[in-house]
């Protein structure tokens, strides 16, 4: 699965909403994602690929494409 | 010292009030097992720091809300060092809203990491005490003094106090003693967080009969006591360490700017 697969099965599962209604675009506010869907979509990414992430990227991250370049960065990171 | 050979885990260990206990237990001569939820850089430096007291320290990531994940990290423990001596169930979460702004999901959330957790870790920690054990379990004064915002951990840390309560009694006759401490306010992170929900930003003070603010370290000497035979008959109480600020009435429930 790419990240993307990967990000788009986490948050859909989490805020419970149908995987079609993820798209590039989609922001967390979109998804209807509140500070703790936020929590658990970041630590199941962090469990999923063994990263940290920042809460404070969050600000910058305007959308789902965003986010998972952010998280594609971290991988990328990791591997160093 | 104290502890010797013995193996402790702490949850939420890797900073704040936990840090200080996994600090003191080390420093007493325990091996110890900190779990942590999100902050890898920061337990790994704790790890780095603990480890020059001589013992062996061992880093579990585990989201205490996942009852599988509890499993998964027991099922470590197990394999790594087969078998407990100390658990110190101080990992803690929540929402921060008044009662009637609390949803379902934030309160699950809440008393799933602060109390069920509890639940969980007890019993399978059980199970690896085989020569008897310590368990303290932290809590705080919102369980039974009303604070802003802060409905759902209080609710949460009271179910935690019964609990220890009912737990000391069952475990007794396995040798294991369990008991909990209770503080005033405590500078760490979480207390930031509160604070800046309340709109007083992140510099609170907290000034208390014994003239200045519990310490994380405070804290971990009397969780030290707890876990020394020297506590052997005390059990099921909640200990308060909070320099006499629940029994002085002046002192009002208020987190200083
Ligand atoms: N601070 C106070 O004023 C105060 C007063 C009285 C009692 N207490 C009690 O003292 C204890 C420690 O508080 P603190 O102020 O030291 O907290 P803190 O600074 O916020 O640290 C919390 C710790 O718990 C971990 N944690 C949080 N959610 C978790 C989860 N879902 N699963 C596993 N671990 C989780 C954190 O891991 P990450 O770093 O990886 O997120 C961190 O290690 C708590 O029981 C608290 O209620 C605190």
């Amino acid at each position: 699965m790419s990240v993307e697969e990967t990000v788009r099965e986490i948050v859909t599962r989490i805020v419970r909403r149908p995987a079609s209604e993820f798209a590039k675009e989609t922001t967390f506010k979109d998804m209807g994602a509140d500070s703790l869907d936020i929590v658990q979509i970041l630590s199941a990414v962090e469990d999923k690929y063994d990263i940290e992430l920042e809460d404070d990227a969050l600000t910058d991250i305007k959308d789902m494409a965003g986010f998972v370049a952010y998280i594609e960065r971290c991988i990328s990171e990791n591997g160093k | 010292m104290l502890f010797k050979g013995k193996v402790s885990l702490i949850t939420g260990g890797s900073r704040g009030v936990g840090k200080a206990i996994s600090t003191k237990l080390a420093d007493e001569g325990a091996d110890v097992i900190i779990n942590y939820f999100r902050k890898k850089s920061t337990a790994q430096e704790t790890a780095r720091e603990i480890e020059k007291k001589g013992v062996r320290v061992h880093l579990i990531k585990a989201n205490l809300a996942e009852a599988d994940k509890i499993d998964e990290m027991f099922a470590e423990i197990n394999k790594e060092f087969g078998r407990l001596d100390i658990l110190i169930n101080n990992a803690a979460s929540g929402v921060a809203r008044p009662a009637l702004e609390l949803d379902d999901r934030g309160w699950d959330w809440t008393m799933d990491v602060n109390a069920k957790a509890v639940l969980l870790c007890s019993q399978r920690a059980t199970k690896l005490m085989k020569n008897g054990g310590k368990i303290v379990n932290i809590s705080s004064l919102g369980s039974h003094l009303v604070m802003p915002v802060y409905t759902a951990v209080g609710v949460s840390k009271a179910a935690l106090e019964a609990l220890t309560k009912y737990l000391a009694i069952e475990l007794a006759q396995l040798g294991i003693s369990v008991n909990a401490v209770s503080a005033s306010a405590v500078l760490t992170d979480a207390l930031k967080i509160y604070a800046s929900a309340q709109g007083l930003g992140d510099s609170v003070y907290q000034t208390t009969p014994a003239g200045r603010m519990v310490t994380p370290e405070d804290i971990a000497d009397v969780v030290a006591f707890l876990c020394s035979e020297q506590s052997y008959m005390i059990r099921g109480q909640i200990i308060v360490v909070d320099g006499g600020y629940s029994v002085s009435p002046e002192s009002a429930m208020k987190v200083d700017k």
